[in-house]
């Protein structure tokens, strides 16, 4: 086909063009992963009205206990009152703006402005305010009408979301079925989860949608991206195409992928009964096919990974992960990667999990370094006028593949993992966020 | 204890160099040589505290979290044809200075400290990354030479700022 550079005017013009390309043909522009006009829309679409993950109940166990946590550009306190409840502060003092909290993590009851000291609870409330009298009168600032912003905080199985939108719906009536398909990887244990240490974070010039759509059904790089890292024998599987005949599953604003031929994916043994008895008999008969429910992305930049690892001494130990692609711009992102690993397995087989995750996934992992080189070389290049307008493929398994008819679980599911469904399925969300005439 | 000599010193110096030549160089078969079979290789977590609260180094967490076996694997992994992060390979260049060496707690071994600067390019990227780190070693004197023993990178940052830790500190 032929390509002509043509002038495109504005981003509404441009979403629309490429929202009309994707759905006719599948064809994805690739200015979707440089424009800084476009990067503008999202936070305003995207990053203010949908749910955002923002942290594990576990890493804030103790009233007083918070994190800062970020919804794009936006600071958030996470923290655990004295009552137990939790909240999300926004973190900036009422009166210049400061930020309240500048640790990243801590234990307080209180959080105190350092620029006039203003004191606010950690619920919020503002309880002090020098010199009050003196200087606003007995009359003049009710403090009770100055708290830190709340913003609405809701949880799934311990997964704390915010949303900046009073409007939006509640977190379970946008999760929907999702659930069904996130029980998989948070109900394993009837302990739970708890998260270990912090999120790794780092910072790369690449586009934060390129995160989601990798991890959403991108089963297709592992062959060749990833090729080295089964070549060296850290993962057990048999060759690096492991991920091609697993199904694809699709609903709501979630889509994830399975690897065949893995039971449990090397859970540790005693878990794999609680982890029946937590789930359902359609679950259940997902398992019994030994599937097991690996990659996913719940929108707009959420994403899992429950992955199985070799370390010397001990049979293979599986790893759970789930990262945030936060956008910093349109050409940088910074990932926050979390390691879950469920309370009750024994001391030592967390051990060799974590490390099975420290030597795949996080800054340093043999996996994850492949990905983040690939990312930052295609936002490089859709940086190019002609790269606006270049169209990419994302047509597989559009022309030969059928929809599963007997899949247990909700939604649609389709046969391989080799497919780019799940991605479609992404992109067409995403245009319906983003799109004018879709909202 | 071992006392720490003048000689000594000079040799530990040489041994850091030495070190960062061979990984500024990328040749980790011969860097790894320089490493005990037992040697723990670790870059912890950090986050940010109130100064009451310490440094926020956090135990047991790793962007690195290393032995030699999965050393020995990542080094294996970057000669293979598809290590694509780090091919074209990235252009490194370790500084290392402030070297402080004191006894260790056993025989034969040196408690050394010294401060890293890794500046890091990639193609024909105009921009840089910065690593600026304290680390912590163990050298131990196994059959005449100096072993790294241990190594716990302390990075002077909470938010890792390159893309990804394919190279070594």
């Amino acid at each position: 086909m032929t390509v002509t550079a043509q002038r495109v005017q504005g981003p509404e013009e441009y979403l629309a063009a490429a929202q009309e390309k994707f759905l006719q043909r599948a064809y994805l522009l690739a200015g979707l992963f440089s424009d800084p006009e476009i990067f503008r829309l999202e936070k305003e679409r995207i990053y203010a009205r949908a749910w955002h993950f923002v942290a594990h109940e576990s890493e804030i166990p103790r009233p007083g206990d918070y994190v800062v946590r970020y919804v794009a550009d936006d600071p958030l306190i996470i923290v655990r009152t004295e009552s137990g409840e939790i909240r999300a502060l926004y973190n900036m003092c009422r009166h210049r703006g400061m930020q309240v909290c500048r640790a990243e993590a801590g234990n307080a009851a209180f959080f105190r402005c350092p620029y006039h000291g203003w004191t606010y609870k950690n619920t919020g409330e503002l309880i002090g305010v020098p010199f009050h009298r003196e200087v606003y009168g007995t009359e003049g600032l009710q403090r009770g009408e100055w708290p830190l912003i709340s913003v609405r905080l809701e949880s799934y199985e311990g997964l704390l979301f915010v949303n900046l939108d009073p409007e939006a719906v509640p977190l379970r009536e946008y999760l929907g079925e999702a659930t069904f398909y996130l029980d998989f990887y948070l109900k394993k244990s009837t302990a739970g989860l708890e998260v270990r240490g912090a999120p790794d974070r780092w910072i790369f010039p690449a586009n934060w949608k390129l995160g989601a759509d990798n991890f959403i059904g991108d089963a297709y790089h592992t062959a060749f991206t990833h090729r080295s890292t089964v070549e060296v024998g850290i993962l057990p599987v048999p060759d690096a195409n492991f991920h091609k005949d697993g199904p694809q599953a699709i609903v709501g604003p979630w889509a994830g992928g399975y690897v065949p031929n893995l039971p449990y994916a090397a859970l540790y043994p005693h878990l794999i009964g609680a982890m029946r008895a937590n789930l359902t008999p359609a679950h259940h008969a997902i398992m019994d096919h030994d599937l097991w429910q690996s990659h996913s992305t719940l929108f707009p930049n959420l994403s899992f990974l429950n992955a199985p690892g070799i370390m010397p001494g001990t049979p293979p130990v599986a790893y759970f992960t789930i990262r945030v692609w936060r956008p910093l711009g349109p050409d940088r992102m910074e990932i926050w990667s979390w390691y879950l690993v469920e309370r009750d397995a024994p001391e030592e087989w967390k051990e060799a999990s974590y490390r099975a995750y420290v030597l795949q996934f996080g800054t340093s992992g043999t996996l994850e370094q492949d990905d983040t080189e690939n990312w930052s070389s295609i936002t490089k290049v859709a940086k190019g006028q002609l790269a606006r307008t270049i169209p990419l493929n994302y047509r597989m398994g559009l022309d030969h593949l059928q929809p599963l008819t007997d899949w247990p679980g909700p939604g649609q599911a389709y046969p391989v993992d080799y497919t780019e469904y799940a991605q479609r399925h992404f992109w067409t969300t995403y245009f319906e966020w983003m799109c004018s005439n879709s909202r | 204890m071992t006392a720490v000599t003048e000689p000594i010193h000079r040799e530990i110096e040489a041994f850091l160099y030495r070190e960062a030549e061979l990984l500024d160089a990328r040749q980790y078969h011969d860097w790894l040589a320089l490493l005990s079979e037992d040697v723990q290789y670790e870059l912890p977590q950090r986050v940010t505290r109130e100064r009451s609260q310490g440094e926020g180094i956090l135990d047991g967490t790793g962007h690195f979290l290393e032995n030699q076996w999965s050393l020995r694997k990542r080094i294996e992994r970057l000669a293979t044809e598809y290590a694509w992060a780090e091919d074209p390979p990235s252009r490194t260049r370790h500084f290392v200075t402030n070297i402080r060496v004191s006894p260790g707690e056993q025989q034969d071994e040196f408690l050394v400290r010294s401060n890293v600067l890794v500046y890091r390019t990639r193609g024909d990227d105009p921009t840089y990354d910065i690593l600026s780190a304290e680390r912590y070693d163990v050298l131990r004197r196994v059959e005449g030479s100096l072993r790294l023993a241990r190594r716990r990178v302390l990075l002077d940052h909470s938010i890792v700022l390159t893309r990804n830790l394919a190279i070594f500190l």
